[in-house]
């Protein structure tokens, strides 16, 4: 029974372990969580000496008015994969249910 | 991984854009003869694709204590290739440059070289080492979706570094400085990465077996052996 899950069940221990690995750092208090993009720009004005305010940018951009409605378009990314999941493979599964068994 | 918009001078830009273009033609092109050739493929890629925009916007926290977001790619290129993944990865990156201010437009081409072409390249050519040997075939995926992840921030980290290149050590001090940043961030998220799509592409062979053997992602032995080994699968009624 187990060997029949053992990918599902690798995949729940690698998850959980990553959980553990994030409550153990995160419990020292010490991080702030700040995304790697930002820290790689913090460096970039590090090597130039220039703020990173000053990287005016080549080409105008829309920019989220806050970070409220910038995760709200993140979610929105994340649920339009989601939905195109499930569409695909509900699908596929219907279509398996709706075969003759040979 | 995201070059942020105005972080890349214009000479970079453009010096990313033109590697980038080529593979975004050829991507179109393929994805036109595979769709005229057969549209039962699209669904798979509509998969692969749905990969890459859910992992590609969730910014996991990991052990240095800093976030990063996985990229999704593996499985798009064992499936499809480097060429028809780059133009996922593109339609990801536009996105975000146009909605989110995460990268730009004028650094959209070092970014599709990183996460949509140099990742799915380095993840094709270990796929294209194993695929013929004896390993598990989700190992094969496993090890695939870890490489192309970490080559996207290796790539990321070399881009920053050619244009930003630190006065004492030079690129090579800067490109350590930039790995030091992105790819240790990645590797638990690679490493989780890599066990989602395996067992992704463990329900995608319990449901369309034929559609993967007809891709010539694995043998139809191999794929046979696998479905034996993971009896959870549900019973199909086809012979693969």
């Amino acid at each position: 029974m187990i060997k029949n899950y053992k990918l599902e069940i690798t995949t729940i221990i690698v998850l959980l372990g990553f959980v553990a690995a994030f409550l153990m750092v995160s419990s020292g208090g010490t991080h702030e969580f700040t995304g790697s993009d930002d820290i790689g720009s913090d460096k970039i004005a590090e090597l130039t000496g220039v703020s990173v305010d000053s990287f005016a940018p080549l080409i105008p951009q829309y920019e989220p008015p806050s970070g409220e409605i910038e995760s709200t378009l993140f979610a929105l990314q994340a649920s339009f994969g989601g939905l195109i999941l499930g569409l695909v493979f509900g699908y596929w599964l219907g279509q398996r249910k709706s075969m003759p068994a040979s | 991984m995201h070059i942020m918009e105005g972080f890349l001078p214009w000479q970079w830009c453009l010096v990313w854009w033109i590697i980038a273009i080529p593979f975004l033609v050829m991507g179109i092109i393929q994805l036109r003869s595979m769709i005229k050739k057969d549209r039962e493929y699209l669904p798979l890629l509509g998969v692969c694709g749905a990969f890459i925009f859910i992992l590609s916007a969730l910014k996991l926290p990991s052990v240095t204590g800093s976030c990063s977001h996985p990229t999704g790619t593996g499985l798009s290129t064992m499936c499809f290739g480097v060429f028809i993944t780059s133009i996922i990865g593109a339609v990801v990156l536009l996105f975000q440059a146009l909605f989110l201010a995460h990268g730009g437009l004028s650094t959209l081409g070092a970014n599709m070289v990183s996460m949509a072409i140099m990742g799915p390249i380095a993840g094709y050519v270990v796929y294209r080492l194993l695929k013929d040997t004896s390993v598990n075939i989700y190992i094969t995926v496993f090890i695939v979706a870890v490489v192309a992840d970490l080559v996207t921030y290796i790539t990321t980290s070399l881009e920053l570094a050619l244009a930003y290149p630190a006065e004492v050590g030079g690129i090579v001090a800067s490109f350590t400085a930039f790995f030091a940043i992105f790819a240790i961030t990645q590797i638990p998220l690679a490493i989780v990465e890599g066990c989602v799509l395996a067992l992704v592409f463990k329900y995608v062979i319990a449901l369309k077996p034929e559609l993967v053997i007809k891709l010539k992602v694995f043998s139809e032995e191999q794929i046979s052996k696998a479905r034996k080994n993971s009896n959870s699968l549900p019973e199909t009624g086809v012979k693969v």
